[in-house]
């Protein structure tokens, strides 16, 4: 791999970019060097800034004919050592779910970024939460996934770093579940010193004094350490269940379940380690907002003048990780609360982990759905007074 | 005006008037170059030209969360179908900016701090109406000049237009700062 | 050859294949790795540079956990973006597809005439066995009209693909047919596939005795019996199928042309 040109790294700074550009320049940051996309609104200016960034820092980058050949692009890439994204919106979302459930299996880093848009169909091109779900459950059979939900275009850059190095640390694929506004709005982005930032690269058996004779793709760690190809471990990837040695023939419903189990616990039984939230005001609340991306913005406005003009002790929960959903660390920062409402820019999906989450800490929780638009704190304060009269 | 909260800024029009680009300006001089912190958003039509489309600026001090108009303190308005579509978001005293060659009507004038500027024909004295948006942008210039430089507005400017425009729009934004200069007198805040 | 098959593992023995007894698919496998020892000897490349890719199929299974080199059984059709994305990672990778009639004719259809198109140097080795031979026997885009099948039981109603000339209207640089029957042919073919920088397609029609229900020896004598030299054709093809070489171009590959575009934004820091 080509080293990468400083002169063409963005330099430590305060910068103002679009949130879709600020992707990208994460993605630089982490080591990002391959991208395969194809155009798709509101996410064709990650793919267009991608094209104009990658040649420049000895990255490659190409068009593919849809969307299935881009997430296809991004498993050959990782295999062959390099760190590979794409960026595409909900119906190419849609496309991309065998590859990402190949790549549960399989173990391969990659980073895809969905810049949501309504659905079902083609819906419309703009606001949207509605692909939560199936970041979760769309990939077809089971393994878990990592889901994190930027809200600004600061958290575009460092959500993106956040997901290279979670892929790389945990083997798998990680989904940055983006929304219309903040792909598309400028806003100041502040770059730290470069050893300010922290990178992951993924574990290699080289690393740990594993020989190509001793290398099993699977070892008895919950992290295996990875090959890549052209490095002499004759590593074979497959997508079948397989044994700790990678033999794909001697099948019996144990193998089956001790494959299947370790990629599930592997995410799910590290959920502490992994999810990550973010929290306000919510020491001995009465009220909860519980919210993702753009519309905790929304919300914690909403949530400071409902505070501020009348009194009410309402505390605001944002959930930076979607997946694995945090339930422990819900519970350990919520109290007994009354009402716990979740504005979402759906017809009410996130609420659903919550409220199970939750459920017996709360008399109800409301949702505040939106369609096609971004909560306005007057739309989200309306609700929760009409609720709390 | 108070800066330190948030000022809320939005210049709408239809596709093709540079609308968009105003904003990215503005943000570009607010964040690069005054070290604020500001958020700048549009929105369209499907339509490439025509249509309605609005550009809108928030600017603060401190943290800015929710990053569109709640209550604009200043709209600039080049179109009779985009001032009627949101001038109910402009606060009552606020500076209302109409183009009245195209904005023949504004219902509850006396509720805002109206000012007319043909930004289409000062355009058109300078080289085209497509220089119209750095028209809009100077006139703009004399209600923020207390929480601007000149020079932070030009620095950005120059990044976000061709090269080959770049002194026909400085002329356009220097048109438009003293259209407003001449024609009225803006009270102190 | 079995040096480059794993025999064993921690989980025992991995040999036989899981093919039919008399599929073609076999024969492809020793012709490739033949081609591929003599490749590593004459021409000084390492054996990790080599990179085996495959889909979904009987073709698909020489790559499930018996070869001795990197490997990938890949998503049904999706192979040849997978090796794309391989080769912008390291475009020094010598990758290997094989893949079968209908992984790349049908469900694949879209991947592989990119994949020519852009002319990326990879070596695709299609086993067409006239039909769907993992899942029973169902009808596939090469097989031909009148055939019954377990999706045809009445005959199959549609005409079938010339994989060849879609590779070379598509843009392959190196287009050939062979078939199991011409083992020396195709073991020449996929090394100039392998040494030539670009997009090489071969195709290797292959016999699969169980869904025909036909020796394997009566089938590979009909391959020999029904195929003509593409040169030897002259004016009439006699109602067989063209073999022999269709196609070999020199055309920019796809990572040459792009390194020209990282090349100068190296220059410009060099200056």
């Amino acid at each position: 791999m080509k080293k990468s040109l400083d002169r063409y790294l963005l330099q430590p700074g305060v910068y103002y970019l679009q949130g879709s550009q600020a992707c990208i320049e994460g993605a630089i940051v982490a080591g990002c060097r391959v991208y395969g996309g194809y155009p798709i609104t509101p996410a064709t200016e990650v793919m267009e800034h991608a094209a104009l960034r990658l040649p420049q820092v000895g990255g490659r980058f190409i068009q593919m004919e849809d969307e299935i050949a881009s997430a296809c692009v991004l498993i050959g890439a990782t295999w062959a050592g390099a760190k590979a994204m794409t960026a595409t919106s909900s119906p190419g979302f849609s496309l991309m779910q065998e590859a990402i459930s190949y790549a549960i299996m399989a173990e391969t880093p990659l980073v895809i970024v969905n810049v949501q848009r309504p659905g079902p169909g083609q819906g419309y091109i703009t606001a949207s939460q509605e692909d939560v779900m199936q970041a979760r459950w769309g990939h077809h059979g089971e393994g878990s996934i990592i889901a994190l939900a930027p809200a600004s275009v600061q958290e575009m850059f460092e959500l993106t770093i956040e997901a290279f190095n979670l892929s790389e640390q945990w083997r798998t694929p990680v989904l940055v579940m983006a929304e219309e506004p903040v792909a598309h709005m400028r806003e100041r982005l502040v770059i730290p010193p470069k050893d300010d930032i922290k990178i992951v690269n993924r574990k290699k058996p080289q690393d740990v004094g594993i020989t190509p004779e001793n290398y099993l793709p699977r070892s008895h760690d919950i992290m295996a350490p990875m090959a890549n190809w052209g490095e002499g471990y004759n590593v074979n990837h497959v997508g079948l269940v397989h044994l700790e040695d990678g033999n794909v023939t001697k099948y019996s419903p144990r193998m089956h379940y001790e494959c299947i189990s370790r990629l599930q616990q592997k995410i799910e039984g590290n959920v502490n380690k992994i999810a990550r939230v973010e929290t306000e005001f919510t020491e001995g609340c009465e009220h909860l907002v519980v919210c993702y991306g753009a519309v905790s913005r929304s919300s914690i406005e909403a949530v400071k003048e409902a505070r501020e003009e009348r009194g009410i002790e309402i505390g605001f929960l944002k959930l930076v990780t979607l997946w694995p959903f945090p339930e422990a660390k819900l519970r350990e920062i919520v109290g007994e609360v009354d009402t716990i409402f979740v504005p979402e820019m759906n017809l009410g999906m996130m609420k659903h982990p919550i409220t199970e989450s939750l459920r017996d800490r709360c008399r109800r929780v409301v949702s505040i759905p939106s369609l096609g638009i971004l909560h306005s704190p007057e739309y989200i304060l309306s609700k929760i007074y009409e609720e709390l009269k | 005006m108070n800066i330190y909260k948030r000022l809320e800024i939005r210049i709408a029009g239809f596709g093709g008037q540079g609308v968009v680009t105003v904003g990215k300006i503005l943000g570009t001089a607010f964040t690069v170059f005054e070290g604020k912190n500001s958020v700048n958003s549009q929105s369209y039509g499907p339509e490439s030209r025509g249509g309605a489309c609005k550009s809108e600026v928030i600017v603060s001090d401190g943290e800015i969360n929710y990053p569109h108009v709640r209550r604009a303190d200043i709209f600039i308005a080049l179109s009779q179908l985009a001032l009627d579509t949101y001038i109910s978001d402009l606060k009552e005293g606020g500076i209302l900016i109409v183009d009245p060659n195209s904005v023949k009507n504004v219902p509850e004038r006396r509720k805002y701090d109206v000012y007319e500027v043909s930004t289409t024909e000062i355009a058109h004295k300078v080289g085209g109406v497509k220089f119209q948006n750095c028209v809009a942008l100077g006139a703009l210039y004399p209600f923020i000049k207390d929480l601007i430089k000149e020079t932070s507005l030009r620095k950005a400017i120059s990044e976000s237009v061709p090269a080959n425009t770049l002194k026909v729009n400085m002329t356009a934004f220097e048109r438009g700062k003293r259209y407003i200069k001449e024609h009225y007198v803006i009270e102190e805040n | 050859m079995l040096k480059y098959l794993r025999e064993e593992g921690p989980s025992g023995a991995r040999l036989p294949l899981i093919l039919c007894p008399g599929c073609g698919s076999g024969q492809v496998l020793n012709f490739t790795l033949q081609a591929v020892d003599r490749i590593i000897l004459e021409d000084h490349i390492r054996k990790e540079n080599f990179v085996f890719i495959s889909g979904v199929g009987c073709s698909a299974r020489l790559t499930s956990h018996y070869l001795n080199f990197d490997s990938g059984w890949t998503i049904h059709g999706r192979t040849l973006a997978i090796a794309t994305g391989a080769l912008l990672a390291n475009p020094a990778l010598k990758i290997i597809v094989f893949t079968g009639d209908g992984d790349t004719g049908a469900i694949g259809g879209n991947h592989f005439i990119h994949a020519c198109r852009r002319n990326i140097d990879l070596t695709i080795l299609c086993i067409n066995n006239g039909l769907y031979g993992m899942t029973g026997g169902q009808v596939g885009p090469t097989t031909s009209a009148g055939t019954i099948t377990t999706t045809t039981p009445y005959g199959n109603t549609e005409e079938n693909f010339d994989l060849c000339k879609i590779a070379e209207t598509a843009g392959a640089t190196y287009v050939a047919r062979w078939t199991t029957a011409h083992p020396y042919q195709t073991i020449r073919s996929i090394m100039k596939g392998i040494r030539k920088k670009g997009a090489s397609f071969i195709e290797i029609l292959s016999q699969c005795p169980v869904h025909n229900k036909t020796s394997p020896v009566a089938m590979l004598k009909n391959l020999k019996k029904n195929t003509i030299r593409a040169h030897k054709a002259g004016e009439s093809t006699e109602g067989k199928i063209l073999i022999g070489e269709f196609c070999d171009l020199h055309k920019p590959e796809w990572n040459e042309s792009y390194q020209k575009i990282i090349d100068q934004f190296s220059k410009e820091k060099s200056k």
